[in-house]
């Protein structure tokens, strides 16, 4: 599924030192396009801020400059959803969902790469197919099963189903595979068993990459919508992105709250994404990660 | 000899026990006795006044009631049913719901639903029953049996801009009254106000304003005997061509229902057909910035209007008779005369209990406050329920019929040819007689 | 090929009497993830194999018959099905273009910007890949709203008749692949830059040495060199494009104006939750699972054959 051509770790990034490719007018080619793709890229997210911030009475104006900033769109929020337990929530479950698919890929990719076993190619392909398989399909059965443990409405319910992620495993698989054998000849000579070697051999050496996945597992898990609308039912206990939808009445849809709260469900990731920002990027420069 | 007796005796008791068993009526609760039941609801699921008159309705059940607990479980109202079926396939029965009208035959036959006669003693319903509309207590009867209570509902109501129809040099005291007069003034607003003229906002997953709309001009979405489908026929036909008509003509402009909504609110559209609960709503974007008024549904020329009502009722699914009881508990408070004054002020549907309007201790400050509950009430005597198409094909038929009057009235091609290409393929999913 | 260094380096003779431990140990530590998947995804999918051949709304009440082939047969005939298979196929190449090409061009082009303006594009154009679909989906809603929206300003404007994106059956299903591509394109500009960078500097230098033109070495060189990359990204928009697009055809359009966005994931979500034709929706699973199974197999051999791999 992935291509071995594109490693994780180490990092080879060159930076070319020759001049620009296709002369001055590629680059000015490449700065429009470039500026244009930023423009398409965020303005659709400035445009659910200035909204957020526009009284109820001047929602549908157009003017690209809120003329008159109000919060009170998010005290609509604030007052009608509990939006800081349904932050909470999210975060909760994006930590548990982030550790506990790092542990199950870490496990697991180092098995598939450290031995050869009976049924090993058959077992990572059922991993990637799991790809295959469309949440339409698994979601009536495993409600029904959430529903008869009695998980309903309850963290378990939205975490256990994804304990695990294929895209982690396959991911940690391809790193695991360039990992320098030698450190390992090195451990084992020191008297160290298959489990000590893979904590504090391996996990210490792909540190770099463990922490880019985990912040991809981390955005992914906190952008989950359609699991936990599913089996949550009392917004004390929903995620926020369930919030949303609360605002898509049937009385009407309520743009300011809307973007409002949109702009709370999304605020925590930009606002990592605006910290972490160099690493996100270089971390995916590094791995290809797709 | 004697073993026969015994025996003979022993069926007798037995037969005497069962047919008893299924005479005997819920009891009331049992002092002490704490039950907790469910409430599937599609207001709590979206923000807003729906949610708030709602808990407010639960907390003041809960207060009334000590000994029962409500969890109210929210769902999307196109989703409810979904959410219904698989939490019976999960074995977590719930306890009582709120069913749109278009589910219900479907929640009877597949999700257990009983007739309150066979839960309720006669007397004990008939009590509850008084002061209810007659017409709106027909909503959720079937086969001659009753199986839920109508709760939250409402009429086709015109809504209309007063401004824009002064910009267009219309009296907003004479709103139209036929839908001859609703393409004149329609045209008339896109000609001297520069805004759209009217939405008829009957496109969507559900039928009931096209039920309304082919029984005002005689026609009918499903045969009276419930067994075929009318939508094809010809004053059905006659009516879905009016519509096209105001399409074509540019009186009615083709957008989503819910950008006719969003246009409605931001001042743009001069008529707007719609559900009276979007009320509230409106009121709220109308203020400081146009005077928002209503009229009621428009008449096929002198032909009688025959509005029908959009909503939910509410259904007993438990099968533990404490449950049972207690959801019947929290049904006969729903649409009780305080239950509808909650859900009448609060949260903007048609009171089925209309004396309350004139009860000083109930709704009257409010309705004397709120003018436009006028054509809504006044909708209410000519009511005619929101039929149920039959079958487990349902949703699939509906979304056939439904997606034929889009085509119809905004597409290109024939209204007939595309009407009755759908009525053919629809009733090849209807269950057989 | 570099496969599986780590086991190379092991002692050859545990090979020959791995203790039962032994042979255990690799599973114990797939064991957490294999149960996962096997719950959650397997189980449920042998299900619905096995609910395709009946007929059966899952309710205890409703009896469960056998109906052999007769889902199949009747979901082909089924005019939706036909539309949904159709407009998978639109949204498959329609986001081939957003999700592989325009990044392809743009990463090309933009080989050589240095320095902190490329790191500033790059922040920017990743992120809609930040924003949660549902999200996507209700913004762009706000965006295209025919009769108040920015678009609808910006026809007015340039005085052209507004064009009413979703509702227009025309225009609707491309809006949708357009929002799914949105989101797209500044992960797989970013991807294509990263394959980029890590081309051998020797080859260029070399072919520039030999006097290529820009255009050459492009074509002749960096393009087979990341090709394996594009071919990695191009089958997952092919096999994950269409499911990409489910949130925004569920927030957006369900499936509509009359089935123009519908597509066979709405599809089957549609007949599963929405109402409850359990054996249609199981049978339409399970041929969309065979079918880009086939997909991705017959994808995994062609790379394998044609892609250019770097060692």
């Amino acid at each position: 599924m992935f291509p071995s051509s594109t490693k994780l770790e180490p990092a080879n990034i060159k930076t070319s030192d020759t001049p620009s490719g296709f002369g001055g007018v590629g680059n000015i080619a490449g700065h429009v396009l470039l500026i244009a793709l930023s423009v398409l890229a965020l303005f659709p997210v400035y445009w659910m801020i200035v909204t957020s911030l526009r009284p109820a009475n001047d929602i549908f104006s157009s003017s690209l400059i809120p003329t008159s900033a109000s919060l009170e769109n998010y005290r609509t929020v604030w007052s009608t959803i509990p939006i800081a337990r349904m932050l909470l929530n999210t975060f909760t479950m994006s930590v548990l969902l982030t550790l506990s698919q790092l542990l199950t890929a870490i496990l697991c990719a180092y098995a598939f790469a450290r031995w050869t076993f009976f049924a090993d190619k058959f077992l990572l392909g059922l991993f990637a197919l799991t790809w295959l398989v469309p949440f339409q399909v698994t979601m009536i059965p495993n409600y029904v099963l959430i529903s008869s443990f009695g998980w309903l409405d309850t963290m378990t319910a939205i975490v256990v189903p994804q304990f695990a992620s294929a895209f982690a495993v396959m991911l940690l698989f391809q790193s695991l595979k360039a990992f320098p054998p030698e450190l390992i000849d090195a451990a084992r000579i020191d008297g160290a068993n298959d489990w000590l070697i893979l904590w504090r051999v391996i996990v210490p050496n792909l540190r770099a990459s463990l922490a880019s996945l985990a912040i991809l597992l981390f955005i992914s898990a906190w952008n989950e919508y359609f699991w936990p609308l599913l089996v949550t039912r009392n917004l004390e206990n929903a995620v926020v992105q369930i919030g949303l939808q609360m605002f898509l009445t049937q009385e009407g849809d309520l743009w300011g709250p809307l973007m409002a709260a949109a702009t709370f469900a999304s605020l925590p990731i930009l606002l990592l994404y605006v910290v972490l920002q160099k690493q996100i990027i270089e971390s995916f420069m590094k791995s290809g990660i797709r | 000899m004697k073993k026969l007796w015994l025996f003979v005796i022993a069926l007798g008791l037995a037969v005497v026990a069962v047919v008893s068993a299924q005479k005997s009526f819920l009891p009331p609760l049992p002092k002490n006795t704490k039950v907790s039941i469910t409430f599937y609801n599609y207001n709590l699921a979206s923000a807003g006044i729906g949610a708030e008159g709602t808990k407010q309705l639960i907390a003041e059940f809960q207060e009334a009631n000590p000994n029962i607990s409500v969890e109210g479980v929210p769902a999307p109202s196109n989703e409810i049913l979904g959410r219904l079926q698989a939490d019976v396939v999960a074995g977590r029965t719930p306890d009582l719901a709120q069913i749109v009208f278009a589910d219900y035959e479907f929640a009877i036959n597949n999700l257990g639903v009983k007739p309150l006669e066979d839960l309720i003693s006669e007397r004990e319903l008939q009590t509850h029953y008084v002061g209810l509309h007659p017409r709106g207590l027909a909503l959720a009867r079937l086969n001659g049996k009753t199986y839920g209570l109508p709760y939250v509902f409402s009429t086709p109501v015109l809504f209309y801009n007063a401004d824009v129809f002064k910009a267009a040099g219309l009296d907003p005291n004479r709103p139209p009254r036929s839908w001859a007069e609703v393409k004149k003034y329609a045209l008339q607003i896109k000609a001297k106000a520069n805004k759209a003229g009217v939405y008829v906002a009957l496109h969507g997953a559900f039928d009931w304003m096209y039920q309304s709309l082919l029984l005002s001009n005689g026609g009918r979405v499903l045969s009276e005997d419930r067994k075929r489908l009318s939508f094809a026929d010809a004053p059905a036909l006659e009516a879905v061509r009016m519509l096209r008509d105001l399409v074509s003509a540019g009186a009615h402009p083709n957008v989503a229902p819910s950008d006719a909504q969003s246009a409605m609110a931001a001042g743009n559209l001069g008529m707007y057909l719609q559900t009276s609960a979007l009320q509230n709503y409106l009121l709220n974007a109308s203020k400081d910035k146009f005077e928002l008024r209503s009229a009621k549904m428009p008449s096929f020329g002198t032909k009688t209007v025959y509005p029908v009502n959009s909503g939910s009722g509410v259904f007993i699914l438990a099968k533990d008779p404490l449950k049972q009881r207690a959801a019947w508990e929290l049904m006969k408070f729903l649409t009780s005369k305080r239950g509808y004054t909650i859900i009448t002020s609060k949260i903007g549907y048609v009171p089925l209990r209309p004396d309350i309007v004139k009860d000083p201790a109930y709704l009257k400050p409010w309705a004397d406050a709120n003018p436009l509950i006028k054509p809504n009430l006044e909708q209410l005597d000519r009511l005619s329920p929101w039929v149920p198409i039959p079958g487990q094909n349902y949703k699939q038929i509906t979304k056939i019929m439904m997606d034929a009057l889009d085509q119809s009235v905004f597409g290109d091609g024939d209204v007939d040819d595309t009407m009755k290409a759908a009525s053919v393929r629809a009733s090849s999913l209807m269950p057989n007689q | 090929m570099n496969h599986a260094v780590l086991r190379v380096n092991q002692p050859p003779s545990t090979k020959r009497r791995k203790s039962f431990a032994a042979l255990a140990t690799p599973y114990l530590y797939l064991l957490p993830a294999l149960l996962t998947i096997a719950i959650w995804v397997y189980k449920p999918l042998l299900q619905t194999l096995e609910l395709s051949f009946f007929d059966w709304n899952l309710l205890p009440t409703s009896p469960k018959v056998f109906v052999g082939w007769q889902n199949f047969s009747r979901i082909f005939e089924l005019p939706e099905v036909h539309q949904a298979l159709w407009n998978t196929l639109i949204y498959i190449l329609g986001i081939i273009p957003m999700a592989v090409v325009l990044p392809l061009v743009v990463a090309i082009l933009t080989e050589h910007i240095q320095g902190r303006a490329r790191n500033i594009y790059r922040a920017l154009v990743f992120v809609p890949m930040m924003m949660a679909p549902v999200v996507v989906a209700i913004i762009w809603r706000w965006l295209l709203n025919p009769v108040q929206g920015i678009a609808f300003e910006v026809f007015k404007t340039i005085q052209l008749e507004p064009i009413n994106f979703l509702r227009d059956e025309r225009w609707a299903i491309w809006t949708i692949v357009f929002i799914t591509g949105w989101k797209l394109i500044g992960f797989s500009t970013l991807i294509f830059s990263a394959a980029i960078a890590n081309v051998d500097r020797s080859y260029l230098e070399a072919a520039r040495l030999d006097g290529a033109t820009e255009w050459q070495i492009t074509r002749r060189i960096t393009l087979p060199l990341i090709s394996p990359t594009v071919f990695f990204i191009t089958m997952l928009t092919v096999l994950l494009g269409s499911q990409w697009s489910f949130a925004y055809i569920n927030v957006l359009t369900q499936g509509g104006p009359r089935n123009a966005t519908t597509n066979i994931y709405h599809l089957l979500y549609e007949f599963g939750f929405g109402s409850f034709a359990i054996g249609w929706s199981s049978a339409a699973a399970i041929v969309l699972f065979t079918g880009f199974g086939v997909l991705a197999f017959v994808g995994l051999k062609l790379m394998n054959k044609y892609a250019i791999y770097e060692t």
